[in-house]
């Protein structure tokens, strides 16, 4: 590119997005420019519901870089508030979790409901004038919405409905959500780690990048191996709406059960190959909740728009914390079917944290090439060089039994529609409505 | 300490510096034959939880083991390995395409502040120990891990094995791509 050309966003991502230039992750004013009107403008996920269960419980978390609370009030409502004292800024909560009535600021010990409203102001007995609490009370999120149980926020107050924002995602969603007859719960606190990478390398991978799998990750899958046959003739990337992405295997009707279970793949059975009662059980019973088509469906990698994911076969959700355009705190939770018996979430597990998180051997991998994609993406005299992201160009389309547009697990049609809502989000100044 | 102790202490130290040594060697194989056949490899994950105000003024209101989730059902540890998921570590290093391998990890392990507790079992000691692990990767990617293992080590025919090893982080948000690693 010469000097002194304006740079557009079509400069960062072309007509088609089978190009993507190498500043989308490095830039600066992209980054800031991503907080504004990706961060502060989509619904962002916070926590699931079984994180929260008796008035007073709350946990902190991000919306991009803001600190957020999210507590179940003493009113019985989910409040979730910027976690930044009203008098000069400080936290007001320090823990990752817990029960608390109020918050009490360290500063000058101004203090706080877990709803957010500002509750005493210990100087207000020397003051003529104090202030008036009632409109100090912590900056409040002004959506909530959850669906099936997981809870997102926004602040956009104007966003449309969550329901209408995940649109035939939730069909996707359903397949792992809506699988078990009790529903899903989140286990312990997130794992949490810094990776030198752009936060979007985490999202783009985890949105629908399955034939990487037995490339990078070729030390512990075979290209030959059953696994990856079965990736490769019945992958599928499904994008129901641009941003949002869903890669699984959709088995043929007559598919054995086993097969087509959720879960019985992995080291998990061979630590424990009673699981396999559980989960044939619920294969039974899972048409029922998820229809015959659904019940089909095998999930490898899911997201969410802009920055959550969950992966499958490995139990886990995730959410790419934006730290500058070159740092992501990568959090990532481990998940299970309630009604399962101890021994099998146990094993479950195994699939999580030897493969996944920050001790995970799969994972490791993967946080190596994007944090080397981060550097590439810095080299000065490649600049010109955008990424090619058109594999499976023109490849996708409707499909007789999925919603949305669906592509072969080889086919960057996933991406190509994340950087085009990108696009149209980072160029659209009437998103801006936050002040 | 009587005489004895302090032979035990030498014992276990050179243990725990023969162990640093080949694991800095990356001698990952000979490393292998030090851990017991049934180890229990456990890395809980740490956070940072509400205090218990009742605990106010003592010492159990810091207590370190209500920051760890040490496996169980009801948590997420990061790491809970046995003899198999070690040694599949293990081999991977060998291998011309495991990543994070490569290039192969440059490490310098400290082990420190050993205290010894004589269990029951005679034939069992529990083990206190610090360390320090630098982990040098690709050119300037360095990374510090600090932290502290509390093993059983088995005497096994004269032999020390570890034969569970419970490793504990020092950070809340983890600083360094990877804690797959030999700690
Ligand atoms: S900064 Fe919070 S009370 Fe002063
Ligand atoms: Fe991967």
């Amino acid at each position: 590119m010469a000097t002194g050309h304006h740079f557009t966003v079509s400069d960062y991502v072309n007509d088609d997005a089978s190009y993507i230039h190498r500043g989308v992750f490095t830039d600066e004013r992209v980054y800031r420019r991503e907080l504004e009107r990706i961060f502060s403008c989509n619904w962002l996920y916070l926590c699931h519901e079984s994180q929260l269960q008796k008035a007073g419980d709350f946990l902190t978390t991000f919306m991009g870089e803001t600190p957020i609370i999210v507590a179940l009030g003493h009113d019985g409502k989910l409040h979730a508030s910027i976690n930044s004292c009203r008098h000069r800024g400080l936290p007001v909560c320090r823990t990752d979790s817990g029960n608390a009535k109020r918050f009490v600021c360290p500063y000058h010990n101004w203090s706080y409901t877990v709803e957010g409203e500002l509750s005493a102001v210990p100087q207000e007995k020397y003051l003529q004038n104090p202030p008036d609490k009632s409109s100090l009370g912590l900056k409040k999120v002004p959506r909530l919405e959850s669906y099936r149980g997981l809870i997102f926020g926004s602040f956009n107050e104007h966003i449309e409905s969550l329901d209408d924002y995940l649109g035939d995602q939730k069909f996707y969603l359903d397949l792992y959500f809506n699988r078990f007859p009790e529903g899903i719960e989140v286990i312990g606190e997130p794992h949490k780690w810094l990776l030198n990478a752009n936060w979007k390398l985490p999202v783009e991978n985890q949105l629908g990048d399955v034939a990487h799998g037995p490339y990078l990750h070729n030390s512990l899958i075979e290209k030959d191996s059953d696994a990856v046959h079965e990736i490769n003739n019945h992958g599928l990337n499904c994008v129901a709406k641009a941003g949002h992405g869903a890669a699984l295997r959709f088995m043929p009707e007559d598919s054995d059960p086993k097969d087509i279970a959720w879960g019985l793949e992995g080291f998990g059975m061979v630590m424990n190959p009673g699981m396999e009662q559980y989960l044939l059980e619920v294969q039974k019973s899972a048409a029922s909740r998820i229809g015959e088509i659904g019940a089909r469906c095998k999930g490898l990698t899911f997201g969410v728009y802009p920055n959550l994911s969950f992966l499958w076969s490995n139990s886990t959700l995730r959410v790419s914390h934006p730290r500058g355009p070159g740092q992501v705190e990568y959090w990532s939770w481990w998940v299970v079917p309630k009604d399962a018996p101890d021994d099998v979430k146990e094993a479950l597990r195994i699939n999580y944290n030897l493969l996944f998180g920050p001790a995970g051997m799969l994972e490791e991998e993967d946080s190596e090439a994007w944090t080397q994609q981060y550097i590439g993406s810095r080299i000065p005299d490649a600049r010109d060089q955008r990424y090619y992201y058109g594999m499976g160009l023109g490849e996708d389309g409707n499909h007789p039994d999925l919603p949305g547009l669906v592509g072969s697990c080889f086919n960057e049609h996933y991406a190509r529609q994340f950087y085009l809502r990108w696009r149209d989000e980072m160029d659209d100044i009437d998103k801006i409505n936050v002040e | 300490m009587s005489t004895i102790d302090i032979q035990l202490q030498h014992r276990i130290e050179q243990f725990y510096y023969r162990e640093a040594a080949l694991l800095d060697k990356r001698e990952y194989q000979q490393w292998l034959l030090m851990l017991a056949e049934d180890i229990h490899y456990v890395m809980p994950s740490r956070y940072s939880p509400q205090r218990d105000i009742e605990k106010r003024g003592q010492e159990s209101f810091l207590a370190l083991k209500d920051e760890l989730e040490s496996p169980s059902p009801a948590t997420a540890p990061m790491r809970e390995e046995n003899i198999f998921t070690i040694a599949l570590r293990a081999d991977r290093a060998y291998k011309t395409n495991a990543w994070g391998f490569n290039p192969p990890a440059r490490t310098r392990r400290i082990v420190g502040n050993v205290m010894i507790e004589v269990s029951e079992n005679e034939k069992e000691y529990s083990v206190n120990s610090n360390f320090i692990l630098y982990y040098s990767r690709h050119r300037n990617d360095n990374f510090i891990y600090s932290g502290q293992r509390n093993d059983t080590l088995r005497d096994y025919d004269g032999q020390l094995v570890v034969a569970r090893r419970e490793v504990i982080l020092d950070w809340n948000v983890i600083e360094a791509p990877s804690v797959g690693l030999f700690f």
